[in-house]
């Protein structure tokens, strides 16, 4: 049940990442994509400076005891925003989506499936290989 | 010939996303969220910043002269990034991804038949209404893959 909760939890946050998309858009229009996302970053890292002082127990020493590569996910995102801008003038916005969309979703079983990064190994059956398909399908319904 | 080049390349930033939300909800697991997603959003900034500064070219607007609710996105980044570091260690990879496509998509679908957000209003029709009921229907899948691997668990412990 605490499973379904977060499930339902993660879809919602995924909802307001379409809404991120839908202001960053025109946005990267009008002042340009880097500060479009900078926007982001910016005011985001600001937001959790702040929770993080009223965070009771919080452990932020440990962060920079851990393995260095742990500690690179911030450089992915902008990573990912450099792709998509560079993409999407050259083959539009729903090619870019698809291909987006299809190396997540086969990253995510293999990442799960074969425990890399130090993931707990899930691997693939059948309900995934049919989420799977049910994903793909809706992405060309679309 | 340039097609499939580019499309490699989009097929490997969204894999870097996956990995992006591994790594963070392994982050998470082991110092807390909020460390985990402070650090991420810090990065970020610090290496768009460079980005920005150096080979961004000249616009006419700036972040400062736009509307202001155009700089609201970043609040549902926040909540986007602390869902993940959250969820991802208690449900895994591919699940929270399933989970935050559909919810995606979902949302986008809804926006487009509203036209939401000051976007052309693109009402839903069948092949649409279609693609939610396979998108719920991805989400409950992966929720039954999780039920029977945690039987499976307790059936077999070890």
């Amino acid at each position: 049940m605490q499973h379904a909760l977060i499930l339902i939890g993660v879809l919602i946050a995924g909802m307001g990442l379409s809404v991120e998309a839908g202001l960053l858009g025109p946005l990267g229009e009008q002042v340009g994509h880097l500060s479009a996302t900078l926007s982001i970053f910016m005011v985001g890292a600001l937001l959790l400076s702040l929770a993080l002082v009223f965070t009771p127990n919080r452990q932020l020493g440990t962060l920079f005891k851990q393995p260095r590569w742990l500690l690179t996910g911030g450089i992915l995102g902008p990573v990912y925003v450099i792709v998509l801008t560079l993409a999407t003038p050259l083959v539009g916005v729903g090619m870019t989506m698809v291909g987006i969309l299809c190396g997540q979703v086969a990253a995510s079983v293999a990442i799960d499936h074969f425990g890399w990064l130090g993931s707990e190994q899930r691997r693939v059956d059948g309900y995934r290989v049919g989420a799977l398909a049910m994903i793909l399908a809706a992405l060309w319904l679309m | 010939m340039l097609l499939p080049f580019i499309f490699l390349i989009l097929l490997a930033g969204g894999a870097v996303l996956a990995a992006q939300s591994s790594i963070n909800g392994r982050l998470g697991a082991k110092t807390g969220v909020i460390e985990s997603a402070w650090l991420t959003f810090i990065m970020g900034a610090v290496l768009t910043f460079l980005l920005m500064f150096f080979f961004e070219p000249a616009h006419e607007a700036t972040l400062f002269s736009v509307p202001k609710w155009q700089l609201t996105g970043a609040l549902f980044g926040v909540v986007y990034m602390l869902a993940i570091v959250f969820a991802v260690p208690r449900v895994g990879t591919a699940a929270a991804t399933v989970a935050v496509i559909s919810g995606q998509l979902l949302m986008s679908l809804l926006i487009d038949h509203f036209g939401w957000l000051d976007n052309t209003v693109r009402p839903l029709d069948g092949s649409r209404y279609l693609a939610m009921v396979l998108l719920i229907g991805a989400i409950g899948l992966i929720y039954l893959s999780h039920q029977q691997r945690h039987r499976r668990m307790v059936n077999q412990p070890g």
